[in-house]
């Protein structure tokens, strides 16, 4: 006896006693990486050998259940087997080891417009992209008006969709597959369609779904979606599950992952990224770096922290401190109080004339007060490779309330190119009880006199 | 594989909506619109007919006729399979994205290409009316022979829109084996030119008993001394390649659907 075994198993008509919509018992997926690009007929046969490859397990022995109603999110890392996954769920592919079984109608939004014929309208598409999702054509006949309604493209569904837009290619796609109506909902990150108030328009939906009592499958990066959405989460990484769950508990998890890799990430790239920035300074101190591209090399925002530092690295800012008059280290200050900012500077390269200079910046990155020892007329003579410097900018704080940033660099003597630049390196509570607006304290004084009109 | 059958049934709107679109897509940007589908048999039609009956004097009657009722039948099976064999891989978009029984996407050519041949036969219909052929006589036939002949090119067409996926130099081999087809069967020629000693071989091939019926149900209405083949074995052993064609297409096709999304 033959026997077959039954990798996927679907039930069209809900079984409305078994509350389980989707079941998944330990399946794995394996690929075949071809090491050939196209397969072909005449390699096959003349080489008289099967083309090679290699085994990819995409899934590993993964199993959880989906109940009738519920949300279920699946995060994880590119490359964890979230897309793989769904379409397993949505049949597209089969699972190499494992059972699925699928309790109620599936409908998979995998993306968007999937099958529109460019040289068909609108209308056309909205016909063969409702069929392409099972839809019956009387169903379709009913809701056209809703679907062009939703889709805002009443002036343009009669045109071939090759003249649309990527965005009202997505509407149409998006407007389709809302009014499909399954039991089940596979959505792979597609929420992401056309402007803001589409989008809302979008979410609307799917929360009626929800409401509806409809049970939804959702794969997304956005964490915030995930936990609004969800009912349960399920964490996928390197095609296993790391852990399945309450969304916030899960999400929390998943975070503190993204977090640990993110700065493993940045402390690499900083490395990396620091040396080639270093070098191509060093290129640049060559042809003399333009005026702009200084200013975009120093106004960095902070998420590009990375790279907040730059310079050829022949001299090294190694350290930044805030002192008060009596050299006690300090993060805030008062107003009118007189600070130090101390920092040493070692040399790894001979340098001659460096100038110091120092640039105090507000939240919203304007520049407070910037100077440096060439305006101040220093001369700073020789440095050889092993000096270290310690350079004191003394500095008198007449500022209103607030956070203040610290950037300090060092440049050639030719004022253009530098060692090495520092955004942000340090920062000051300004405390000030004086609540004026503004930045800087002008140190107002204010005086009135009342004058007689005079006939 | 009732139950798949079943399930082909219950996607039947999309195989009408996917063929409406094949149509559709062929014909649109052509104000002329399906009379360009005519235009390829009828100067195909011209040039055998000026080589045959003019250059090289076969001696047939109204050549254009006697060739036409067998070139139209073959070229439903030569575009389908031509167009088919590369049907998945053109729709891979689809094919990744979105399940559904994948022997739709051949099918729908198919179905295209049968609805282009019946408008075919309806322009020689006409054509034979005025030619004063009594091709009504015997057309309650017609329908079973392209009932018959639907089931070959589907095995044929879905054997290789399957195979293309993973050997996508098949394309190629299949225009070179669809030629030598073509040139095998009694199109342009009829059996009784052909040496006895080859006709074995002959009627092996179901498309020459085919258009030896389709030729008696049009042509030989007229020159009856032409008529009687094929006879009750004949017309068996080409049911039976049929069938057989049929399933192999149909077998190899469910074998190797649930890999099309990997492969593409």
């Amino acid at each position: 006896m033959n026997r077959k075994i039954i990798k996927y198993r679907e039930n069209k008509f809900k079984d409305s006693k078994n509350n389980t919509a989707v079941d998944v018992k330990s399946v794995s997926k394996i690929f075949r990486i071809y090491h050939e690009k196209i397969p072909s007929l005449k390699n096959t046969i003349l080489k008289r050998k099967r083309t090679t490859y290699e085994q990819f397990l995409a899934l590993d022995d993964v199993s959880f259940m989906v109940n009738h109603g519920q949300t279920f999110g699946i995060i994880g890392p590119n490359g964890s087997g979230k897309s793989t996954l769904l379409k397993l769920l949505a049949k597209i592919y089969q699972p190499t080891h494992g059972e699925i079984m699928v309790n109620g109608t599936l409908s998979a939004l995998l993306e968007l417009g999937a099958g529109f014929h460019p040289d068909l309208t609108g209308r056309e598409n909205v016909y063969i992209n409702a069929a392409i999702l099972g839809m019956k054509k009387r169903d379709v006949d009913k809701k056209m008006n809703e679907v062009i309604e939703f889709s805002e493209l009443e002036r343009f569904i009669d045109t071939p969709v090759k003249n649309y837009s990527s965005g009202m290619y997505m509407r149409l796609g998006f407007s389709v597959a809302i009014n499909v109506n399954p039991d089940i909902l596979l959505v792979d990150e597609v929420l992401a369609v056309g402007d803001q108030a589409f989008q809302a328009k979008c979410y609307k939906v799917i929360y009626d779904f929800m409401k509806s009592g409809k049970t939804i499958i959702i794969v997304s990066h956005d964490l915030d979606t995930i936990s609004d959405l969800c009912s349960k989460v399920v964490f996928l990484k390197d095609g296993k599950i790391i852990d399945i769950g309450k969304p916030l508990n899960i999400v929390a998890k998943y975070r503190a992952y993204v977090e640990e890799l993110e700065k493993k990430r940045i402390i690499e790239q900083q490395k990396a990224g620091r040396k080639k920035i270093f070098k191509t300074v060093i290129e640049n101190n060559r042809r003399v770096v333009k005026g702009e591209e200084i200013s975009r090399l120093s106004n960095l925002s902070t998420d590009e922290e990375v790279i907040r530092r730059f310079g050829s690295g022949d001299a090294e800012i190694k350290s930044a401190k805030l002192l008060d008059e009596k050299n006690k280290q300090i993060d805030f200050c008062k107003y009118g109080d007189t600070i130090k900012i101390v920092c040493e500077i070692l040399f790894k390269e001979k340098v001659e004339d460096p100038i110091f200079g120092i640039m105090i910046n507000d939240p919203k990155k304007n520049i407070i007060y910037g100077t440096n020892s060439r305006l101040n007329n220093m001369k700073t003579g020789w440095f050889k490779k092993g000096d270290l410097a310690k350079v004191i900018y003394k500095q008198k704080v007449n500022l209103i309330g607030g956070e203040y940033y610290i950037t300090l660099a060092v440049g050639y003597s030719d004022n253009k190119t530098y060692c090495d630049w520092v955004n942000n390196i340090a920062t000051v509570n300004v405390i000030n009880k004086n609540m004026a607006e503004g930045i800087a304290d002008l140190d107002s004084k204010i005086s009135f006199e009342k004058i007689n009109q005079k006939e | 594989m009732i139950k798949n059958f079943r399930t082909l049934f219950s996607y039947r709107e999309l195989i009408v909506s996917l063929t409406k679109k094949e149509l559709k897509v062929k014909y649109r940007g052509s104000v002329l619109g399906f009379f360009w589908s005519l235009l390829n048999p009828i100067l195909t039609m011209l040039v055998y007919s000026f080589v045959f009956s003019i250059v090289m004097r076969g001696g047939i009657k109204e050549f254009a006729i006697f060739l036409m009722c067998a070139l139209l039948p073959f070229n439903f099976l030569s575009n389908s399979v031509n167009y088919g064999a590369s049907s998945i891989i053109a729709n891979s978009n689809l094919v990744n994205k979105i399940y559904f029984p994948r022997e739709i996407i051949p099918l729908s050519i198919i179905f295209a290409n049968l609805i282009n041949y019946f408008f075919e036969l309806a322009a020689l219909f006409i054509v034979l009316a005025v030619m004063g052929y009594k091709f009504y006589l015997f057309l309650y036939i017609l329908p079973v022979i392209i009932f018959v002949q639907f089931f070959l090119v589907a095995g044929i067409t879905l054997l290789v829109s399957a195979l293309n996926v993973f050997f996508r130099d098949l394309q190629h081999l299949i225009t070179i084996i669809m030629m030598v087809w073509f040139f095998g069967t009694p199109i342009i020629y009829p059996l009784s030119m052909v040496p006895e000693k080859f006709h074995f071989v002959m009627k092996i091939n179901p498309m020459t008993i085919y258009t030896a019926y389709y030729r008696n149900i049009f042509y030989y209405v007229k020159y009856p001394e032409g008529a009687g083949f094929p006879g009750l074995p004949e017309t068996l052993t080409a049911l039976g390649i049929t069938l057989l064609a049929f399933f192999v297409g149909y077998f190899v096709f469910k074998k190797l659907e649930y890999r099309f999304a990997e492969e593409i």
